[in-house]
């Protein structure tokens, strides 16, 4: 009873938070409030079973895209304040109206569903090299997907450096936040390695250890402690693309020398993985931190 | 199999050195695509030789692993994406009016590329999830290198995307959880006519199509494309959208069951056929150069729609092959009137159609491209598209009943002469012409010139063409 209590009462949270997100007065407000759906679905997650996700969404999706948010906020504050238009809201109201019932008829017949994936995970888990099944299923058994999605985070990159937009001048910093800067961002760097660690056999992995690492360097950032770095620095490009790099001379090479594309010799399955998602760590860091603060501009010659 | 994943990680490992490096090299772009299109022709021979053939990556086996699949289709599709990367890449190094030269252009240009081959090769409804999603950013990114006049529209693209995406992925959450597994043949096996899997395929259908362009989801295509540089118009019409439309048709031929299959072709053909009459009236409106093309590709992908609608409700196997072949011939048409549109435009020194006023006499070649292509695209013989209209006429004029069907395609048809002959016949208006700025470029004109030979050409090779492409449905 209480758990289904927590449950709807989250579930009506979200809805409520999204509402509240879509059609507050000012954009502001709407900001702090999708920080607030983000660390809500986290929970959402967590309550769900899914650790990695919950881990993955506070980080990135609270986090870091907050941080993203306000900082255009700021650098572009909104002309006109924003009134919802009656006509716009009924048609919000009505589409999901109209869509809500194939949707119900649709998702309710999946409870019962039988599920034979998770039972071949856990029999093939211990020919994967990792004991956690979600970073065996990242990196070994569907290890193409995760390749695609660093390039994803990549191209994402790539596209927001085509804008030119200039790096972000932070303000002199607050001696407080200074002071916890340097208390803190220690503490992330140390927090993101042991999740990477810990990827192995639970919760944790490349993506939320990078993420961790991404907002540490955002902080320090933030604060002034960091020099900027240019994209023509190959200091900063090499780090940037080397998840992808490794990733992909890594399949090359077990076609070349191994027993094929992206399969990794038995014995060194572990070593591999642990190869991977560090220097995909390391990328991910590098390129949330690029994507939230920018880099000095130099594309536009 | 190993032929296809070289033609795909060739432009990958190039990208990855062009952006480590990071130096702007076209010649590295210009030796990757073309490595990669002599892998694909390589992989293409033995597909045709040995039949298909697929590949467990990972070494695992496909509920738990990712399998890729080369069937005919897919091979054909990696040819001529790395043909189509190798001339427009020629293109964006040589021509002088190039505006991508000293941009992004060059490693972006071989990631799509990676992120096709990617799309051609998979068989399995998440990865594809994936592969959408980079050839989603990477298409906005390459329309943001036209500066910011182009900020709009892609930003307009970005979000349509980004829901079509979205549409997309939750079919895919309602098939995993009906079925519990995501390669595309265990999916085909399992696949029941239940309102789950109804309602995945609708949303799957509805996010494929936005993504696509396919009327009447069509809305953002205009603007991206007409204001992309003309190099990256030219591959995103030609190639990126025909990603979406290969899952589509593969989506509804091998997964959806035959009596969703059977509901869902005539309003599939419906929209074709709106596509056809909507999108060539906006052809014939429109008054920029590029946009008159841009409107011209949401007309042609009707025929696609047209083709797979049909297909799907008669079950006629000859209309894939119509399918592909419009694809292909599209794809060679669409890239030459895109180069020989950005050539006269700013040789021209204009985007309004107007100014083409005397362009026979100025630019003759770019403007005899264009018409060529054109042909091509209205379906006169013996071009590679009178090869597809032709096989998608047959099953309609075989059985009266089909009228309906065969009025819309003339219609379309007669739509396309329109909207190609007013731009043939303002350049033929050589009383006041516009007189060129300076001396045109010869070499970018006859290489805007060559897909529309090639398409012209596809008639000495149709029946190879009409065979392996049927022998892939069979």
């Amino acid at each position: 009873m209480t758990e289904w209590l927590v449950d709807s009462g989250l579930g009506l949270a979200l809805l409520l938070l999204a509402a509240a997100t879509l059609y507050a007065p000012r954009l502001y407000t709407s900001v702090v409030f999708f920080m607030g759906f983000g660390l809500l679905m986290a929970i959402v997650w967590a309550r769900l079973g899914a650790a990695d996700l919950a881990l993955a969404e506070a980080a990135i999706g609270a986090g870091l895209t907050g941080v993203l948010l306000m900082g255009a906020l700021r650098e572009h504050p909104p002309r006109t304040e924003r009134a919802p238009r009656p006509r716009s809201l009924l048609w919000a109201a009505l589409l999901p109206l109209a869509v809500l019932p194939l949707l119900v008829e649709a998702i309710l017949p999946l409870s019962g569903g039988a599920q034979p994936l998770p039972a071949q995970v856990d029999a093939q888990l211990a020919y994967s090299g990792v004991s956690h099944p979600v970073t065996a299923v990242l990196l070994n058994f569907r290890s193409w997907d995760t390749l695609l999605e660093l390039l994803v985070v990549l191209f994402a990159l790539l596209g927001t450096r085509q804008l030119a937009l200039s790096s972000r001048h932070p303000h002199p910093p607050w001696p407080l936040l200074l002071a916890w800067c340097r208390w803190l961002a220690p503490l992330a760097f140390l927090l993101g390695a042991y999740l990477l660690w810990r990827g192995a056999k639970a919760p944790g992995g490349a993506f939320q250890a990078g993420a961790l690492w991404a907002s540490a360097i955002v902080m320090l950032r933030l604060n002034g402690l960091l020099p900027t770095v240019s994209w023509r620095d190959w200091r900063l490009r090499l780090p940037a693309l080397l998840g992808v790099t490794v990733f992909v001379l890594l399949a090359v090479a077990t076609w070349l020398w191994g027993a094929g594309w992206l399969v990794w010799p038995p014995g060194a399955a572990k070593a591999l993985i642990l190869l991977v998602e560090l220097a995909a760590s390391v990328g991910i860091a590098i390129t949330l931190a690029l994507l939230v603060m920018g880099e000095d501009r130099e594309l536009r010659p | 199999m190993n032929t296809a994943l070289l033609s795909l990680s060739a432009p990958l490992l190039a990208a990855l050195w062009l952006l480590l490096t990071h130096r702007r090299q076209a010649p590295v772009v210009i030796v990757a695509s073309l490595i990669s299109l002599v892998a694909a022709v390589f992989s293409l021979y033995q597909v045709i030789d040995a039949g298909e053939q697929s590949l467990a990556l990972g070494g695992w086996e496909s509920p738990l692993g990712i399998r890729l699949r080369l069937m005919p289709v897919s091979a054909m599709l990696l040819t001529f994406t790395a043909l189509i990367h190798s001339l427009v890449g020629l293109y964006a190094w040589r021509s002088r009016h190039s505006q991508t030269r000293h941009t992004d252009y060059w490693p972006l240009s071989c990631l799509l590329h990676a992120a096709l081959a990617a799309l051609w090769l998979s068989h399995d409804i998440f990865n594809w999830y994936v592969t959408l999603e980079l050839l989603g950013l990477v298409a906005v990114v390459m329309v943001c290198l036209a500066g910011p006049k182009a900020y709009g529209a892609a930003l307009r693209y970005l979000l349509l995307s980004l829901a079509a995406s979205l549409c997309y992925l939750l079919g895919v959450a309602l098939l995993y959880g009906v079925y519990g597994v995501l390669d595309v043949s265990l999916l085909a096996e399992a696949a029941r006519a239940d309102p789950s899997t109804r309602t995945a395929l609708m949303l799957m259908t509805v996010g494929l199509m936005l993504k696509a362009a396919l009327w009447p989801l069509h809305l953002w295509l205009p603007a991206a494309h007409s204001s992309a540089p003309t190099a990256v118009s030219a591959l995103l019409s030609a190639l990126v959208v025909k990603g979406p439309l290969f899952i589509l048709w593969l989506l509804w031929s091998r997964v959806a069951p035959e009596e969703l299959g059977q509901a869902a072709g005539p309003w599939l053909a419906l929209a074709g056929v709106g596509a056809l009459l909507v999108g060539g009236w906006s052809a014939l409106r429109a008054p920029l150069i590029k946009l008159m093309v841009a409107y011209s590709t949401v007309a042609q992908l009707g025929y696609a729609l047209l083709a797979l609608g049909l297909m799907l409700h008669w079950r006629e196997l000859s209309l894939d092959a119509a399918l592909w072949l419009f694809v292909l011939a599209h794809g060679l048409a669409k890239v030459s009137m895109f180069l020989a549109a950005g050539e006269m435009q700013s040789t021209l020194g204009s985007r309004r159609l107007d100014s083409l006023k005397g362009a026979t006499q100025t630019m003759p070649v770019a403007m005899f491209a264009f018409a060529v292509a054109g042909g091509s695209l209205i379906g006169l013989p013996p071009s590679g598209g009178f090869l597809a209209k032709w096989l998608l006429l047959l099953p309609l004029l075989q059985n009266p009943a089909h009228w309906p069907w065969a009025l819309g395609v003339m219609l379309g048809t007669l739509i396309s002469a329109a909207y190609v002959f007013r731009v043939v016949a303002i350049s033929f208006d050589r009383a006041r012409p516009t007189s060129p700025d300076f001396n045109p470029d010869r070499f970018a004109q006859w290489l805007s010139l060559l897909p529309a030979l090639l398409v012209w050409g596809m008639a000495l090779i149709s029946e190879q063409l009409i065979l392996w492409l049927t022998g892939a449905t069979l």
